[in-house]
């Protein structure tokens, strides 16, 4: 069912009020601290993020999304608390076989083929050659790039390239994917197409973690975390925070809380 | 570490030459452009190097020696074995005017033998202790090292050549012989060319250079497209990321090393005493020590334009201190010392080693453990960067 969402004008595959399984603990972070020298990038945060949930990490540049997200993978190194995924905690290597990631930058190899970038991925993360045939044919059709799959990605639009980088990132079949600002640069059009696959795999019980600045797109996440200045100032689905600063927009809602944080 | 994991990345980057062509062009023609400029130019033997010969030699009076009937002119002879491709020959009956025609710069040697250089030499052998042996007096010009090389090469090889024709139908052994020359070839055979000398280092040369400089870049990008922080977050270890590319690289030296030695084969027709497999086997220890140090190189490079910044760094001392053109001895002896701290130069020494002498690993297992004690260290510490994080 395509739907065009009231906020945001994107089109998509998209439930506003996503479902999710809250028996379920995916990722716990407990007082997460890191600091750069004197700057603190990200200070004693706590959050608890469910099976099937898109969660939105939400603040302006430098309010530490990525820091967080480079946490969880293994990227960086806490300066204080912790962090588990599928109550492990990290770091622990053998549990990134079920952990997807995409980062900022496109993060594919432009010298190689579309099928050859998929291949090398599937087998970095060692699925066996017949599955991997398998998982190839359905990413392709996934990010509809069926048609470029002998092409050498330095010939690909930036749009095709992120929707390489998405597939990527999901050959393995993750159960949590990581989403560093997946829709910088992306037209409103691609935009929607993402958000409409971050939903199917909610629905199929991944859960996604996206950072972004885009406030409007946060609307279809199922819960949303404004950070700022590295502190979470706020928690709760788009709907309620909403409600509970009493405004039309998360924007809005990110506005006034920041005011409310001020004072 | 698992093999399908390691071969993964071994793959790619292969998949990459494929794709990319200059690149993998760059990886053989540049060693062979290096082998054919400097194999024409450099490789080929001093030629016409203009001679004054004063030959005042009277030979012997008739009846001297009853063994010797038709007489002996030793100056004719030792002359006749003087290649006169070598040497342009001018016969000169002056001795000063000689001298001066080198003096002005019209020769560059002059050669005098004495009026009684035949008769002295056979006295001195006949009645040994009685008087001195003859002398050839050599005027140089010694300003070209490698003339006078040349020069001098041709000479006591004419010298020698003329004695060991003597000594049978004298019946004395060389041992006897007043004038004696010691130049003992015991490899190569006075034969070896400049190009014969110079491909096993081209060989390992090139491998030093490709590995090294596309090692750096690679990371360079893997670090700036963010892949490399894709494959840190896979299930995959570092040692099995730096072990893929080290993989690969050994594929691309073996090639290019293949290609090189077939083309001074059949080009300059070199000759490779020893055996290939040893040979490629040091060509593997290099590739690996080096793509080490590329991967800790890249850390120190921001961007392509910076990893490009490394190059003199790199070329210059294995050039200059690694024995590739030069003699390590002919580096001044203060500078030598330092020529222990390039690991091409055990590379290079190796290959010369195996190809021109033929020796095996009994002989050449410093200069092997030396590279594989590189190639662990540079290795390690690779996989130590990857893993160090913030």
């Amino acid at each position: 069912m395509k739907v065009t969402c009231p906020s945001c004008g994107l089109v998509g595959k998209v439930t506003f009020e996503h479902v999710y399984d809250a028996s379920t603990k995916v990722v716990k972070i407990r007082n997460l601290t890191k600091t750069f020298g004197r700057f603190t990038a990200v200070e004693a945060l706590n959050l608890t993020i469910f099976k099937g949930e898109i969660y939105g990490l939400l603040g302006p540049n430098g309010s530490g999304k990525s820091t967080i997200i480079k946490m969880l993978c293994g990227l960086l190194r806490p300066s204080k608390g912790s962090a588990e995924i599928f109550g492990q905690q990290l770091p622990c290597k053998p549990m990134m076989q079920k952990v997807g990631y995409m980062p900022q930058d496109t993060a594919i190899y432009l010298e190689n083929t579309v099928h050859e970038n998929l291949q090398f991925f599937g087998g970095v993360y060692g699925l066996p050659k017949d599955i991997l045939e398998k998982k190839e044919q359905e990413m392709l059709r996934f990010v509809n790039l069926q048609d470029w799959r002998d092409s050498l990605v330095s010939t690909l639009s930036g749009g095709m390239r992120h929707r390489l980088s998405l597939a990527c990132a999901l050959i393995h079949e993750p159960s949590l994917v990581f989403l560093d600002e997946p829709t910088v640069g992306v037209d409103p059009e691609l935009r929607a197409l993402f958000w409409g696959y971050f939903e199917s795999l909610a629905e199929k019980g991944v859960t996604v973690i996206i950072t972004t600045h885009y406030m409007d797109e946060a609307d279809h996440c199922s819960r949303v975390g404004l950070l700022r200045k590295g502190r979470l100032i706020a928690e709760g689905r788009p709907t309620d925070l909403k409600q509970q600063t009493q405004t039309q927009s998360l924007e809005q809602a990110f506005l006034s809380l920041t005011r409310g944080n001020e004072t | 570490m698992r093999l399908q994991r390691t071969l993964a990345f071994s793959r790619r980057t292969l998949l990459q030459f494929r794709h990319d062509r200059r690149t993998f062009a760059f990886v053989l023609v540049m060693p062979l452009l290096m082998i054919l400029i400097f194999g024409y130019t450099f490789g080929g033997d001093v030629q016409g190097i203009a001679l004054e010969m004063v030959n005042q030699d009277m030979g012997i009076p008739q009846g001297f020696l009853p063994q010797l009937p038709d007489g002996l002119f030793l100056a004719n002879d030792i002359t006749e074995n003087l290649n006169e491709e070598t040497l342009s020959i001018h016969i000169n009956s002056n001795r000063e005017d000689a001298r001066q025609r080198v003096h002005d710069g019209n020769a560059w040697v002059a050669i005098v033998y004495p009026e009684n250089f035949t008769q002295t030499f056979l006295t001195a052998i006949l009645q040994p202790g009685t008087i001195p042996p003859p002398k050839i007096e050599l005027y140089l010009d010694g300003t070209n090292p490698t003339i006078v090389a040349a020069v001098m090469k041709e000479i006591t090889g004419a010298i020698q050549n003329t004695l060991s024709e003597l000594s049978a139908s004298l019946n004395i052994t060389e041992t006897n012989m007043p004038i004696t020359v010691d130049q003992v070839y015991v490899y190569g055979g006075g034969e070896t060319r400049f190009i014969d000398y110079f491909a096993p280092g081209v060989v390992s040369f090139a491998i030093m250079m490709v590995t090294t400089m596309i090692t750096i870049i690679l990371f360079v990008n893997e670090r700036r497209n963010g892949t490399l922080q894709r494959l840190l977050v896979s299930p995959a270890s570092e040692a099995e990321i730096v072990v893929g590319y080290a993989l690969a690289f050994a594929v691309i030296g073996i090639i290019q090393s293949i290609v090189v030695l077939v083309a001074a084969i059949l080009l300059f027709d070199i000759t490779i005493v020893g055996n290939i497999l040893l040979a490629l086997l040091v060509i593997l220890l290099l590739a690996f020590g080096h793509q080490g140090l590329g991967i800790l190189l890249s850390a120190g490079a921001k961007n392509e334009l910076q990893a490009i910044q490394f190059i003199p760094l790199i070329l210059f001392p294995s050039i200059l201190l690694a024995g590739l053109f030069w003699p390590i001895e002919s580096i001044p002896s203060y500078l030598q010392p330092l020529s222990y701290l390039i690991p091409l130069r055990y590379g290079i020494d190796a290959e010369r080693a195996i190809m021109l002498r033929g020796w095996g690993i009994g002989e050449i297992w410093i200069d092997l453990f030396v590279l594989v004690l590189f190639a662990v260290l540079t290795l390690s510490a690779s996989v130590l960067l990857l893993k160090r994080k913030n």
